[in-house]
């Protein structure tokens, strides 16, 4: 037991908030291999709140003393620890069958220490700055209930709810749904206290809000999402502004609302937070900057029409499978090849939730494409030398159609060309128009392709 | 308990004088007090108001029965305390506006608990016999309740109603023993009338939620605390193929479940009767309860796939979404558990209604949840196709896809055909000039004729755009403007996703 409050009193001393988050920490230090055995066998259930209470409050080797209110909700908090470490190191030991029981419990007893904790910010004065305890709660506590849930498979849930039909959701991602209650318990004790900033618990929000945007993705409900920021924009008059954060909470955040503006359709928002994240990103955190750019690549193709480039892209080979088929495909206006490499990515974009936006990279290959049928048209016969020559601005649909049915093997019909052109024109990809009757489209003599140069 | 004092103290008795001042008793509990407890003689002159009531001084007697009401050894584990004191609230109320307050023999008056039990027992009776009748005439329950409907709706507007219409625990059944011991005067009757009328919302949310606690499905089980909820699932001992359905608020009670064959013949007798009588009301509050029944016993086989199925093409077909929503996401549980059905017509339909919604998470989570081979199938083939033409702007494959739709997809399709029909219209009129012939609007959208696309254009004050020559009617597509771009737009805002009938 006397490591783990060596270190308490150490951190509580220097007012070190993360190496106190450490003493409550579910997983043994690297240097401490059984360190948490060696905590839960060193007393045992008679015994552990007197041990507890000898070495937080009456301790007289100890350089300070805890107000008595502070030293037993500490008590408590180690108390409810000291049974989540037995019922995790039963589970880690426990056999296959009993794994849904033993981490049902593990989770139960997390829950436990961190309902202790939200006590100890709300009745016994825990400080501010031991926010970094309710991190490492909130942390395990996610993870905890994952595993819960996935022991617990798909045994029936409880019969005793009322409702006409069965809830399959609710009874998957029971613990996690739970966890995510809880976690909005601690983001509301650090949101509405009421403390001068310089000792607020506000600045533990971001770390909570990252951690309830991860819970409410693993959950697919991500409209929750919206719910938070609303409350911390409510909240904005009293809230330090995101870049008085660590930078790690910044870069988590706001990777999260680019990705949820991105399932949004918000292309420019999610545009702004994500560049602000990779900007912010640690530049050896090639995991988090990968994932930043599985959304901001998908992203620029929409909003500027622009294609990752091979230097970007070189440190991530799976940035590199995912992307350059695509890539290369729009460049060259390969209809076909673009719809094969989709279809042959298609697995890996869903999971990633980026498919039905890559596929609208679609329109970028088609204008490509049509811009080199009007390239190739080549120029209008110059009406005498001095004049700049004129590129050839009425061409056939049939020739359209002819270039969209390449590498296809059959011809698409006239009417779904015109269609296509129609949308290229709706969509300001091409300036222009049909003329039906005469089977033509007219092409604007100033900038037929906006944005391309010709 | 707490002394007299505390139960009459003003607040407890306030609702008697904010009764004054409205004409219309407030609840409808009265009448009953009256018809079954003979104390209160007649009123001799009900129209004059009596003396305000702050003034009355509570007789001693009445003092004693409101405190033994509240006396913890009378109190009844079934009767909720707020039913109680609305209860002796009425009975007192009932005294004093009668002047009866000093004549009624209040020490062997019965509690306004066990008046309330009375009651319930008494509903159970007329229930029974009720649902007795029913099961021997050939109309089935489907009549009876339009008829209960109608009559609902004839009390609201204030016109005449016979005891029938009675919901079942206000009937008055004259066959009842309490009911034998009580010399019940007639002259009540008209007062008793007059406390039907004005049936507000109010009451009428109030009349419901009595109707779950004491009268309904439940009463067939007449000694009835209700059973100890238990940790397995029910099993349902219920042999009567219909039931209404009511949500649970408590365990369910066996009796009233019916078990997996009887609801097999259940199955059938709706498929008849959807057949013959096409009564949507009924039909979903029919499968609504076999769902239940389904759940509460938790039978999970293939027998529930099809109940799930055929509630959900009826609720398609008559777009109810709500109830079309509800049986897909079981269905869709189901069909992961392997249980058989036809998982390929509803994941297309599923697909088919994310479109409608504009859901990209859920669509994106249905592409995530089908596998090669499914997305080879026929209707998941279409639903998908109708997926990417949409996403790519190809209104012509849309419509050609939407003229060929499997099953009962085009029920789903109709919903959101007007708002693709506006967007391919807008881009149409940017894309082609000058003009264009209709009958290519005709073509590409998917109408069935010409008029039917010239009556769209003009539903959306596109008259001038059409013009009559010499190789027919012209649609003259430079001219448009943003009329159809203003139109989609507004089609396209939000899809209300719930949809409830």
């Amino acid at each position: 037991m006397d490591p783990i409050f060596d270190d308490f009193r150490k951190a509580y001393e220097e007012g070190n908030g993360y190496d106190l988050s450490m003493t409550l920490s579910p997983v043994d230090p690297d240097d401490q291999p059984d360190r948490l055995y060696k905590f839960f066998r060193s007393t045992n259930f008679a015994q552990v709140k007197k041990d507890l209470q000898y070495r937080i409050l009456y301790d007289n080797a100890a350089p300070f003393k805890l107000p008595a209110e502070e030293g037993n909700g500490w008590v408590e908090v180690y108390l409810a620890y000291w049974k989540a470490v037995g019922e995790i190191l039963n589970a880690e030991n426990a056999p296959k069958s009993n794994a849904k029981t033993s981490w049902t419990k593990v989770y139960d007893s997390w829950k436990e220490m961190t309902n202790a904790l939200i006590r100890g910010y709300t009745n016994c004065g825990f400080e501010a700055w031991t926010v970094p305890c309710l991190y490492v709660a909130g942390k395990y506590m996610r993870i905890f209930a994952i595993k819960a849930d996935e022991a617990t498979g798909a045994s029936a849930g409880s019969v005793n709810n009322f409702q006409d039909d069965f809830n399959p959701e609710a009874e998957k991602n029971e613990k996690l749904e739970d966890a995510a209650r809880q976690l909005n318990r601690i983001f509301t004790i650090c949101l509405s206290d009421r403390a001068p900033l310089e000792e607020s618990r506000k600045w533990g929000i971001y770390n909570i809000i990252n951690l309830l945007f991860k819970t409410y993705f693993k959950l697919n409900s991500i409209s929750l999402s919206k719910n938070i920021l609303k409350a911390i924009q409510a909240y904005r008059g009293d809230m330090p502004t995101l870049d008085a954060f660590p930078k790690a909470h910044q870069v988590t955040f706001k990777y999260y609302v680019g990705v949820i503006y991105f399932l949004e359709e918000n292309y420019e928002e999610s545009e702004k937070n994500l560049t602000e994240a990779w900007q912010l990103c640690h530049k050896d955190a090639i995991r988090n900057k990968e994932l930043i750019l599985t959304y901001l690549i998908p992203c620029h193709l929409l909003t500027t029409h622009t294609l990752p480039t091979q230097a970007l892209l070189s440190p991530y080979p799976r940035l590199q499978r995912l992307f350059l088929p695509l890539s290369r495909c729009i460049k060259k206006g390969d209809l076909s090849g673009f719809d094969a490499a989709l279809v042959a990515g298609e697995d890996e974009f869903v999971k990633r939730r980026i498919y039905l936006t890559l596929e609208r990279g679609r329109d970028i290959a088609l204008r490509n494409l049509l811009r080199k049928v009007f390239i190739a048209g080549g120029f209008e016969d110059a009406k005498d030398a001095n004049t700049p020559p004129v590129r050839r601005t009425r061409i056939p649909v049939a020739e359209f159609g002819a270039a969209i049915s390449l590498g296809s093997k059959e011809t698409m019909d006239s009417d779904e060309v015109e269609c296509l052109l129609a949308n290229m024109i709706y969509k300001n990809l091409m300036k222009g128009y049909i003329a039906r009757e005469r089977g033509i489209v007219v092409l604007s003599k100033g900038g037929a392709f906006p944005g391309t140069g010709v | 308990m707490r002394g007299t004092n505390a139960h009459l103290d003003p607040p407890a008795y306030h609702p008697v004088q904010v009764r004054q001042t409205f004409n219309p008793p407030p609840l409808h509990y009265m009448p009953m007090a009256q018809q079954q407890y003979p104390p209160p003689p007649p009123p001799s002159q009900p129209a004059e108001a009596p003396a305000p009531r702050k003034k009355i001084d509570w007789p001693q007697p009445v003092r004693n029965y409101v405190q033994r009401s509240f006396e913890p050894q009378n109190l009844l584990d079934d009767v909720p305390r707020s039913e109680m004191e609305v209860k002796l609230k009425a009975t007192i109320t009932s005294a004093t506006d009668s002047n009866t307050l000093e004549t009624i023999d209040w020490d062997n008056l019965p509690l306004p608990q066990q008046m309330i039990r009375a009651e319930r027992a008494q509903a159970a009776i007329s229930w029974q016999q009720e649902s007795v009748d029913l099961r021997m005439g050939g109309n089935g329950p489907i009549n009876t309740r339009d008829v209960n409907l109608k009559k609902r709706k004839s009390q609201e507007i204030g016109g005449d109603e016979d005891s029938n219409s009675h919901p079942p625990w206000r009937t008055t059944n004259n066959r009842n023993a309490l009911e034998d011991r009580i010399t019940f005067d007639k002259r009540q009757q008209p007062f008793h009338d007059d406390t039907h009328k004005g049936t507000s919302k109010f009451q009428k949310n109030l009349e419901k939620r009595q109707k779950r606690f004491d009268g309904g499905y439940k009463s067939t089980y007449k000694a009835s605390p209700s059973p100890e909820p238990t940790s397995g699932p029910v099993v349902g001992t219920c042999q009567v193929l219909e039931k209404q359905y009511f949500r649970l608020t408590s365990a369910p009670n066996p009796s009233q479940v019916r078990p997996e064959p009887i609801l097999r013949q259940t199955l059938d007798l709706l498929k008849k009767k959807w057949k013959k009588e096409g009564n949507y009301g009924y039909i979903c509050d029919q499968f609504k309860s076999m769902r239940q029944d389904l759940t509460v016993q938790r039978i999970k086989n293939e027998f529930t796939v099809t109940v799930y199925e055929i509630h959900a093409r009826i609720a398609l077909e008559k777009g109810d979404l709500g109830e079309y929503n509800q049986c897909q996401t079981q269905l869709r549980a189901l069909y992961a558990q392997k249980l058989g059905g036809n998982p390929v017509e509803f994941k297309a339909y599923r697909i088919l209604y994310f479109i409608h919604t504009s859901n990209r998470t859920a669509l994106n989570d249905v592409l995530a949840d089908l596998t090669t081979a499914e997305k080879e199938e026929k209707a998941i083939k279409h639903a998908l196709d109708v997926r990417s033409a949409l996403a790519l702007g190809n209104y012509h494959r849309f419509f050609r896809l939407y003229l060929d739709t499997p099953n009962m997809g085009a029920y789903l399709m109709d919903m959101f055909v007007v708002r693709e029909r506006l967007a391919a219209l807008s881009n149409i009129c940017k894309a082609y000039k000058p003009d264009v012939k209709l009958r290519f609007i005709t073509e590409e959208l998917g109408f069935e004729s010409d008029g039917d696309a010239a009556q769209f254009i003009c539903d959306h004050n596109g008259q001038h755009l059409l013009e009559e020559k010499d190789d027919g009617l012209r649609f003259i597509s430079g001219k448009a403007g943003q009329i159809f771009e203003a139109a989609k737009s507004q089609a396209f805002r939000k899809v209300d996703i719930k949809g409830q009938i």
